[in-house]
């Protein structure tokens, strides 16, 4: 029976996170080389994004979507922990500043396999895309565009009088937004 | 974070110790071999100085030596480590087992950890859910950074670390682990001892120099030998000792020897002494170190031995992959016995220790002595010999200097020519390669920074690295280079004082360098924990974690386990606590110490990093920790534990899909019979999570499950499970149930009055222990919720309750109905069913049951190979949240419930009723026999009878007093049977004749007496039954009439019978049987009804007593019945006063017949009745068919009285009457006011008549003819005002659901002038014809009596004005042709009732036919003066034909 279970839990894979500390100390230069390589790869989608989290001003999520779905628990983990780096860069900025700050908050870390971007709403709901490592077309733009439209959804999401501030996200516009911007897993 | 005992810099001292090396005669063996110990063990405890040394440096200047510790070690000359840079495995199995043998402390003080939102309580197993979502921010930082209570220890990494340090093999590429000097102890029992020790002494020679051994290392050649004399003080001449001794200082100088003595006491004396055990605490550590070398070094100790071999089997069984096997094989159980018994290793060494009880044989005397030796070799041997040593390394250097280093570069620039670059690359391949020789001219001045660096002489040990270091990297020797940098930093380090910047990046190039271009991991890995440490106490948390994180590897998943787990406690000790971050570095933490088989820490990172994940939404993350948790738990046999994480996984509403819950559902299925099956069945069984039980929808039923129909009978609906609780009705329930009980208590309600509740739910009131009978059944219905995707199967459902005998007599167990499996998909009820059999408390606290899950395969029967496991659920039932007092209002404070709380009372009657030929449908007023069955099914008498219902004038049981009721033949005889009592009419009667008066008494009727119709008991009828009582098993049928509610469409009629036990007293003073009907009404016919006062001669009825009464019968049935014609078969009266004389429009047909749409009319007559009684009603009978119906007989008589009763309530104008007639009895005085007056001028045009309409409907139902009978009730109130069978009226009244304020009490309105119109009748007599020869005498005078009479009970005072009125010119033209005679005007005054003739004359002088009828009259009342005369109504035309002869 344990034997049986082994393989229906989708264990979390450490192989991926142990050269995080590399990556760390790489994290400038892959942001570099995102921004110099301008050649696009025909095969790309230029929207693609393999989970695409919302998650609620107390920590909660209220909408987590990936694409390959056998790894969902590790996209969890995943945008869990970058909760963080969002905290942590939310009070780098100052209070007196907080009115002015951005609300990308650009690349939260890379890992081995991916690159989590964040965006903090004023009512401090966080959104955290996860992309590919290997998708080099995505440029800082497209990936705030992504945010923007996210944003823009998810205030239509807030605006249906239906919607119960707090709720997990169900409405369909909104999926159908967040599955435009995901690859289309094959 | 993992806050270590001891600081950054103790813990780098203590890696880096002067090691000195002991050689050991077999006869010194001997002697610390009585303690157990062997010499270098011996010595161990007191290897700290706890003075200070002095020494001075090349320049002369005095450096302390503070809290220096040096190592003892026994020389050990073959090789235990390979120089690969990796652990050999018997290293890597030594490290497991440190680890695992250092857990946390079970039950000790937990640190809490507050990081932002999170309490984190780590270093203990118990999980603590840490809720609140904000709290202040601020003053959780000030505090962690300020208190050092909010620190965790990880004692396991330290052990690790500790142990790792101390297994680092002596490489050639720095001398600190190198022995300095060399201990050579002899015994003084020796016959020789000077010999012996030349002996050891040229043995340690042979091993530096022979070139035989590689191991071990030796520092410099000329190694400080040191001669120790043992002298055992229990066995050896002392005086010998002493002058051995002598001889040596001679030999070696007093500074090169020592006498040491040991072992003063003897055995024997020294049992009942305590002393402290200073071995204990190093043994445990140092034995297993020396078990790893147990191949190498011999030990003759056999209680040693013994230990290793505990030891060595737990460590077998601990090995990694062996583990993993294991635990992939689930039967092979008893591997994982051994697992458990790995906790209790621990215990075994001091289990061990404390047995053999190191130094047995030393005293405290001793101990001192031995601190002392070390302190004399320390202060008098080492320290000189490296004081001197650097002093001769810097000589060495000083004078090389200028020269050396310029002329190797200039050498190297010379001859090496355009190797350098090429040199470099080779290099960099193949660094470890390079190897410069022990005496080499680079390693000088290592070495002497080393011996800077034991010495505590920071400062010149970090300039001699850094220069060092220099001369490494231009020679390419990186991993010399590496270790010159690692030095060179940690000496920075520890030079304190702020004098220099830590150099973080000498650490950072001297880890690459170690790991990339060595590849010696351990290497790496030690400067990875030094340069982490140095970071953590300077607060650099993020860097360390990063550096921590950077050297987890694939290698090992100990180190990496614990590096990250490391990172973990740096990353919550940031200055911003990354919670996150720590939980999930805490589970990886946790993968890899399970990889590693540590499995305990591998369930305590998971249950740490819970603490962040619990309970705020991740819940695939949180599943998937508890999972592990789960499985982790099991495997180290904590199936409590192991049981609780699964729970959590199948409570939550899961996310997972179904397959996945389904293989969650089956582990803890495996998990829970695995942790359970082998426990003893007294154990209490564990409780279970699943399915869900919704408690609150718990419902309880008394009594037993209800036959609903057996055979033609139809049996009471009662109250039963399949119902919904409706709250409106059951408050009609209630207030039926409360009406009757004061019927039965002579019309009050006592006050101990419960009202009976069958069936106990949310919604009822569950305040009071509810009261069960005593072999009556409890049926409890649980609803179960199942909240996962798959399907369970509950199977063996049973009940789980307590109980208290009230009556003693024998115990007797209670039978417990076992529900079937029952497989829940989503949502379903059990019943469950109880049967007390003696009286007494009970209490049912919850359910058993055995879950499964259902077989993949999907066949429908369980078979056995799907797990299912035994367990309970408790039923605990919150009652509702108290909201009355301002404290419940402020709290959150609930009532008691309790529903599940039944007392057993001693048997009770119960009754059980059925219907039989009970219609479902009638036309509005028909009437109809059925028949109803009382039966008693119990062992008690049953009395007390009665029913209670919403609509009284629905049904009758007949009158009992008059003991009409034909005795029922048979039900079946009933079709043909008319419900009424009939009598054949006489066949020469006139129909429409009256043809029966009767006289009737209410009480008759009303089965109570008067009782029935007082205010309590309106709806309340007792049932008579034979003797009163019904004998245990007895049954009674009787019959029962029912009319048709005249309102039609569905009504619901709601009995409730009502019985009590022919023993008083008990704890139920009565029971209720409750039963709805649901009778379809459809139209029938409408009658409508006036009267009007005949204007005939008084004299012909007596008094004024004669009206005509105008019966309007309208068929208004729709044809869907199939009724085609209605007979009016004959029309009654009840009244008081008044009863039906004749009919005056006699039809030529003798049946009133009526097809659909059609209306008759029929006019009748009515007299006062002669009656006297006012109590009695007089029923009298026109008959309009062939046969008399006796009215005043049950069923007719029956639903007369039962028709006024509830009309009652919506005739308020009779109430007012009453109360009018009451006032004037007492005297119609002076002071009578307006209601007076009204009053009496209302009684004036009262009639209180009832008219019932006798019917026979036609209906054709199946091609046969049947006769449905009816009877409809018209009550005429007020003449000339219409009565109809159908209130209209009431319904409106209904309507009027809010009032805001009371009722006005009616204005005193003046009675109108309609009603003031009435209070005199008038009638003219004269001849209706008269001839008068007008030629003989032109006036024709005739007489003509105008008869007043007054109608009210009040003195009339009457104005008569006989002028004709000019109100039009005709009829000035057509009337005015006669004149009255005599006074125009006349004054009377008449008494209440009286009638006066007044004879009048009228004079005409033509013929023809004249209106007498122009006579006004006016009247008021007689003592109103202030009232003006109202003109009386005007009688209808009187014509007179005058005849001219």
């Amino acid at each position: 029976m344990l034997t049986r279970l082994k393989t229906q839990v989708p264990l979390f894979s450490m192989n991926s996170y142990t050269k995080l500390g590399e990556k760390l100390k790489l994290s400038g230069l892959s942001l570099a080389s995102t921004h110099s390589h301008v050649i696009r790869l025909g095969r790309h989608n230029s929207k693609m994004a393999v989970c695409i989290a919302v998650i609620a001003k107390e920590n909660y999520p209220l909408f987590i979507r990936s694409v390959p779905v056998q790894n969902e628990l590790k996209f969890h983990y995943t945008v869990h922990t970058s909760l963080d780096v969002v905290e942590e860069k939310i009070s780098a900025v100052g209070k007196a500043m907080a009115d002015q700050r951005e609300l990308y908050l650009g690349l939260l870390y890379p890992t081995e396999d991916y690159k989590v971007y964040g965006y903090v709403t004023n009512s401090k709901v966080k959104f955290v895309i996860v992309v590919d490592s290997s998708n080099t077309s995505l440029r800082d733009n497209e990936i705030r565009s992504m945010f923007r439209k996210l944003h823009n959804s998810f205030t239509d999401v807030m605006c249906n009088p239906f919607y119960n501030p707090g709720d997990t996200i169900q409405s369909k516009a909104f999926d159908s937004i967040v599955s435009a911007m995901m690859v289309q897993a094959s | 974070m993992a806050q270590c005992v001891q600081s950054v810099q103790e813990l780098i001292q203590d890696s880096f110790v002067p090691k000195v090396a002991v050689l050991c005669s077999e006869d010194a063996q001997k002697i610390t071999r009585k303690n157990n110990l062997n010499f270098s063990e011996l010595l161990r405890p007191f290897c700290r100085l706890t003075s200070e040394g002095h020494m001075r440096d090349s320049n002369n200047q005095v450096q302390v030596v503070k809290n220096l510790r040096i190592s003892v070690n026994n020389v050990v000359t073959r090789p235990s480590v390979p120089t690969s840079g990796v652990h050999s495995p018997a290293q890597r199995r030594l490290l497991s087992e440190v680890v695992s043998a250092s857990q946390p402390a079970e039950g000790g003080v937990a640190n809490v950890i507050t990081a932002g939102d999170y309490d984190l309580n780590i270093s203990d197993r118990s999980v603590k859910a840490s809720v609140p979502w904000y709290s202040d921010w601020r003053d959780t930082l000030t505090e962690l950074s300020t208190s050092k209570h909010y620190t965790a220890t990880t004692p396991w990494f330290e052990a690790y670390r500790e142990s790792f340090l101390q297994s680092m093999p002596a490489s050639d590429h720095e001398f600190l682990n190198h022995y300095l000097a060399c201990l050579l102890v002899v015994s003084s029992s020796e016959a020789v001892p000077v010999e012996q020790f030349l002996k050891l002494s040229q043995e340690q020679h042979m091993i530096q120099h022979n070139g035989e051994y590689t191991n071990p290392k030796w520092f410099i050649p000329n190694t400080l030998k040191y001669y120790v004399l043992l002298h055992d003080m229990s066995q050896g001449d002392e005086q010998r000792a002493d002058s051995v001794y002598e001889d040596m200082k001679q030999r070696y100088g007093s500074q090169g020897c020592y006498l040491l003595k040991i072992n003063s006491r003897t055995a024997a004396a020294g049992t009942d002494e305590q002393i402290p055990d200073p071995w204990s605490q190093y043994l445990n550590k140092s034995s297993l170190q020396s078990q790893v070398r147990r191949d190498f070094v011999p030990l003759p100790h056999t209680n040693l031995l013994q230990i290793l071999q505990v030891s060595g089997l737990s460590l077998d069984n601990t090995h990694p992959l062996q583990l993993e096997t294991a635990i992939d094989m689930p039967g092979s159980l008893d591997c994982l016995r051994a697992v458990a018994t790995e906790t209790k290793t621990t215990t075994v060494y001091t289990g061990v220790a404390a047995g053999t009880s190191h130094g047995a044989c030393l005293t405290l005397n001793d101990h001192n002595r031995l601190r002392l030796f070390i302190q004399e070799f320390t202060f008098r041997g080492l320290l000189p010999h490296i004081e001197k040593n650097i002093r001769q390394l810097n000589d060495q250097l000083v004078s090389r200097k200028g020269l050396s280093r310029s002329l190797f570069s200039v050498t190297k620039k010379l001859f090496g020519g355009g190797k350098v670059p090429e040199k470099s690359i080779a290099e960099l391949k193949n660094t470890s390669g390079l190897l410069y020789h022990p005496e080499a001219p680079e390693l000088q001045i290592r070495k002497m920074a080393d011996l800077c660096f034991l010495v505590q002489h920071y400062e010149l040990a970090y300039s001699c690295y850094h220069t060092a270091k220099k001369d490494f990297l231009s020679d390419q020797a990186m991993l010399y280079a590496a270790g010159a940098l690692e030095m060179a930093a940690v000496s920075a380090f520890l030079q304190g004082g702020a004098q220099r910047p830590y150099p973080a990046h000498y650490m950072d190039t001297a880890i690459q360098t170690y790991r990339d271009v060595c590849k010696n991991k351990v290497l790496a890995e030690r400067c990875a924990l030094f340069s982490a440490e140095v970071l953590k106490s300077q607060a650099k948390y993020s860097d360390a974690a990063t550096l921590l994180i950077k050297m987890t590897s694939e290698d090992s998943d100990l180190c990496s386990a614990l590096l990250l787990e490391q990172a973990a406690h740096c990353f919550i000790n940031m200055r911003n606590p990354m919670v996150r971050k720590f939980a999930f570095h805490m589970i990886l933490a946790g993968h890899r110490f399970s990889k590693a088989g540590q499995k305990r820490h591998a369930l305590r990172c998971y249950c740490q990093a819970m603490q962040v994940y619990k309970g705020k939404g991740w819940s695939l993350a949180e599943d998937h920790i508890n999972f592990t948790i789960g499985r982790q738990s099991f495997t180290l046999r904590q199936p409590e534990n192991a049981v609780l994480a699964f729970r959590h996984i199948l409570t939550n509403d899961s996310q997972q899909t179904a397959t996945q819950q389904g293989a969650f559902l089956r582990e803890y299925l495996y998990v829970y019979r695995g942790a359970f099956l082998r426990e003893s069945h007294t154990v209490a069984l564990p409780q279970l999570p699943l399915p869900c039980i919704n408690s609150s929808a718990t419902r309880v039923y008394f009594g037993h499950e209800r036959r609903l129909a057996e055979g033609e009978k139809q049996a009471a609906t009662h109250v039963s499970l399949d119902q919904e609780f409706d709250q409106d009705l059951a408050a009609v329930w209630q207030d039926l149930e409360e009406q009757v009980v004061a019927a039965a208590n002579r019309g009050v309600v006592p006050s101990t009055f419960y009202p009976t509740q069958c069936c106990l739910n949310s919604q009822t009131d569950n305040l009071h222990f509810p009261l069960a009978v005593v072999e009556e059944p409890i049926i409890v219905e649980v609803a179960f919720r199942n909240p996962l995707k798959v399907p369970l199967v509950l199977s063996d459902l049973s009940l789980l309750w307590k109980f208290t005998l009230k009556d003693f007599s024998r115990p007797q167990p209670q039978d417990v109905m076992v529900g079937d499996a029952v497989t829940i998909t989503n949502e379903k009820e059990a019943r469950l069913k109880l049967l007390p059999r003696q009286t007494g408390q009970l209490t049912i606290l919850g359910l058993v049951y055995n879950l499964a899950s259902t077989p993949s395969t999907g066949d429908s029967t369980i078979n056995s190979n799907s797990p299912s496991v035994r367990g309970r659920q408790d039923l605990e039932i919150q009652g509702p949240r108290l909201n009355q007092t301002k404290e419940e209002k402020t709290s959150v404070s609930h009532g008691p419930d309790r529903r599940l709380d039944p007392t057993i009372t001693p048997p009770m009657p119960l009754l059980e009723v059925f219907f039989l030929q009970f219609p479902t449908a009638l036309l509005c007023g028909e009437i109809r026999k059925a028949y109803v069955e009382f039966c008693n099914v119990s062992h008690v008498p049953l009395c007390g009878l009665r029913v209670a219902s919403t609509h009284p004038d629905f049904f009758t049981f007949g009158s009992s007093s008059l003991a009409t009721p034909l005795t029922p033949l048979s039900p079946t005889s009933f079709e043909n049977c008319s419900a009424y009592k009939t009598l054949a009419t006489p066949p020469g009667a006139t129909p429409g004749s009256v043809t029966a008066v009767t006289l009737v008494s209410a009480a008759d009727f009303g089965s109570g007496g008067g009782g029935v119709f007082g205010t309590g008991g309106k709806r309340v009828a007792e049932i008579p039954l034979g003797e009163g009582t019904l004998t245990p098993g007895e049954s009674t049928q009787l019959p029962l009439w029912l009319r048709g509610p005249d309102q039609e469409g569905v009504h619901e009629i709601n009995f409730l019978f009502y019985y009590e036990g022919a023993e008083k007293g008990g704890k139920i003073s009565h029971r209720v049987l409750r039963h709805t009907v649901f009778i379809c009404a459809s139209r029938s016919l409408s009658v409508r009804a006036t009267a009007c006062r005949s204007n005939t001669l008084p004299e012909e009825e007596g008094r004024n007593g004669s009206m005509l009464v105008f019966v309007d019968v309208e068929n208004i049935n729709t044809s869907e019945a199939g009724v085609r014609e209605f007979h009016i078969a004959q029309v009654s009266s009840s009244s008081k006063q008044w009863r039906l004389h004749k009919c005056i429009n006699p039809a030529e047909n003798k049946d009133c017949k009526l097809t659909t749409r059609e209306r008759g009319k029929l006019c009748f007559r009515a007299t006062r009745s002669t009656s006297k009684s006012l109590e009695k009603y007089t029923f009298a009978d026109l008959s309009l068919g062939n046969e008399q119906i006796i009215s005043s007989t049950t069923p007719c008589a029956d639903f007369f009285f039962r028709r006024c009763q509830s009309s009652e309530s919506w005739r308020p104008l009779i109430a007012v009457e009453t109360q009018g007639r009451h006032s004037r009895s007492q005297g119609a005085g002076p002071g009578g006011g307006a209601e007076d007056i009204t009053g009496v001028v209302r009684k004036c045009n009262e009639v209180d008549l009832d008219i019932i309409v006798l019917w026979k409907a036609f209906v054709v139902e199946d091609n046969k003819q049947v006769i449905l009978e009816g009877q409809l009730h018209v009550a005429l109130q007020t003449i000339g005002k219409e009565a109809c069978s159908l209130r209209q009226k009431e319904e409106a009244q209904e309507m009027v659901l809010l009032k805001f304020k009371p009722e006005l009490p009616p204005p005193m309105t003046r009675p109108s002038m309609e009603q003031l119109s009435h209070l005199i009748k008038t009638n003219l007599h004269y001849p209706e014809s008269y001839s008068h020869s007008f030629v003989q005498k032109s006036l024709c005078m005739i007489p003509v009596i105008l008869t007043l009479s007054n109608c009210s009970l009040a003195q009339v005072d009457a104005i008569i004005d006989l002028r004709h009125k000019t109100t039009s010119p005709e009829s000035l033209e057509v009337h005015g042709s006669f004149t009255w005679l005599g006074k125009t005007q006349y004054k009377l005054q008449l008494r209440a009732q009286e009638v006066m003739r007044l004879p009048l004359r009228a004079g005409f002088l033509h013929a023809g036919v004249y209106n007498l009828g122009t006579p006004r009259v006016f009247a008021k009342l007689a003592d109103q003066g202030a009232m003006c005369e109202t003109s009386q109504q005007t009688a209808t035309p009187a014509l007179i034909i005058i005849n001219s002869t």
